[in-house]
């Protein structure tokens, strides 16, 4: 009977001792979180990307409040969380450019050319460091499918060795561009379908006997649509800054088909 | 207790009794947090962290508390007690203290509150009648053995993402198996140096 008073004496005080603890230690130690950063958790996507330049979602939330970052920083969310963003924190709305991911480069399996047979590690990172993988062209697409593996969103698929954005899922995060060793892939508007399919910067003679959809810079587009492309250094650019312009024109003059429309 | 002697001890707990590997023990932690290197480090970590503090806390309240009392039996409910608390007092202050470990650990510290061979290793300090050093090298080795096997078998896991696996050994079939061999690997460690 005694044994058995002790025992509940002894563990009933460890409990409350432990008990009293953690309550003095909850008060003592209390962090003071501003509460903006719990409702804008919530308003955010949370996939913690890290595409808006912070790490992951809570950084961003206190950056935010900070001042550090635009209620339009967060690119996987687009207009839909900028808008209640910017109501949250009491700043005008702003509109947001959504942007999307864009393969700049045309040359699926069978048209690419190659100089030797690559029999190495089968990841694009790996492939571009042993002579660019036996392909002639030293800017085209491996088709190792790096930039498949590090989307988040499962918004990539390969078609016949070349990487397909699929212009639902991409939330323009960046993650792919930062993964393929050639730098293929970059952002454009989400509303200015127009793409260059070629980053090749050698020489239109050279291109040409590397690839036969590449851009041998020859300057058309540029006399047919003077508003939107350029050429400089061997390869064709669009200012994706002046929205609204016809390219139907430069896209069916161009002679080796490497602008496209998606 | 000489230092020759500590050094056994730890590394008895580190090799040859080590507790995922021979004792069989967090297992769970041992499967689901090695899917990555990152994740196997955090947990580790943690596992260091909260392991050494409440083998000696415990250690404490055993000898100078239940012992004097005739409590023996009471040490399952009592250091069931001390872990959780130590894990929720832990977690506040390195909210506090440290932000930056305590988002680094994230999950993994309020994961361990279940994680038996924190209350294993409490007992068989006891059990083997550990003077309060040796309790601590006895916990050190073991949490570092932890480590050792986890982010041993997270590289390993990794590896074998990349591999071609048939579909019916991919998951956790071929992570029982690699878990098995690594097993056999460590009774290598068996008899080394008499201990």
């Amino acid at each position: 009977m005694e044994t058995l008073l002790t025992a509940v004496i002894v563990l009933g005080l460890m409990g409350f001792v432990f008990a009293a603890l953690l309550a003095l230690a909850s008060d003592y130690f209390r962090v003071e979180e501003d509460p903006r950063i719990a409702e804008i958790m919530k308003i955010l996507p949370g996939a913690n990307c890290g595409a808006c330049g912070a790490a992951g979602c809570h950084d961003f939330a206190s950056k935010l409040i900070a001042g550090e970052k635009e209620s339009t920083g967060c690119t996987v969310g687009g207009q839909d969380v900028a808008c209640k963003l910017s109501v949250l924190m009491g700043q005008a709305n702003q509109t947001v450019i959504k942007k999307i991911a864009a393969v700049r480069c045309g040359a699926n399996e069978n048209r690419r050319i190659k100089k030797a047979k690559y029999d190495g590690v089968k990841t694009c990172a790996a492939a571009n460091l042993i002579s660019g993988g036996g392909l002639a062209c030293l800017y085209g697409c491996l088709g190792y499918g790096d930039c498949l593996c590090v989307c988040p969103f499962d918004a990539i698929k390969m078609e016949n060795g070349l990487p397909v954005i699929d212009l639902k899922k991409c939330t323009a995060c960046g993650k792919c561009v930062t993964a393929c060793p050639r730098g293929i892939i970059s952002l454009r508007p989400h509303d200015f379908k127009v793409v260059i399919a070629c980053s090749s910067r050698d020489t239109g003679a050279q291109t040409r006997k590397n690839c036969p959809v590449g851009c041998i810079a020859c300057g058309i587009c540029a006399k047919a649509v003077p508003e939107v492309f350029a050429v400089s250094d061997n390869l064709a650019a669009i200012d994706y800054s002046k929205t609204g312009v016809d390219c139907s024109a430069a896209i069916q003059k161009c002679p080796t088909k490497c602008i496209v429309e998606n | 207790m000489s230092g020759l002697e500590l050094f056994g001890i730890f590394f008895s707990a580190l090799l040859i009794n080590n507790i995922l590997l021979i004792r069989f023990l967090a297992l769970c932690s041992f499967f689901g947090v090695s899917t990555g290197i990152e994740n196997s480090i955090g947990m580790s970590s943690a596992v260091i962290f909260v392991m050494t503090i409440s083998s000696a806390i415990s250690w404490g309240l055993y000898n100078f508390v239940l012992v004097p009392f005739q409590l023996e039996f009471l040490r399952t409910a009592s250091f069931i007690l001390v872990i959780a608390a130590l894990v929720q007092l832990e977690e506040i202050y390195l909210k506090k203290m440290i932000p930056n470990l305590y988002r680094s650990m994230g999950i993994y510290l309020p994961l361990i509150t279940t994680n038996c061979a924190i209350l294993a290793v409490a007992f068989l300090a006891i059990d083997y009648r550990y003077s309060f050093i040796a309790s601590m090298a006895y916990s050190v080795g073991v949490s570092a053995g932890y480590s050792l096997a986890i982010i041993l078998f997270a590289y390993i896991r990794e590896r074998m993402a990349l591999a071609p696996i048939p579909k019916w050994f991919q998951g956790y079939p071929i992570a029982f198996v690699t878990a098995a061999l690594m097993s056999l690997a460590f009774l290598g460690f068996t008899g080394m140096f008499g201990l």
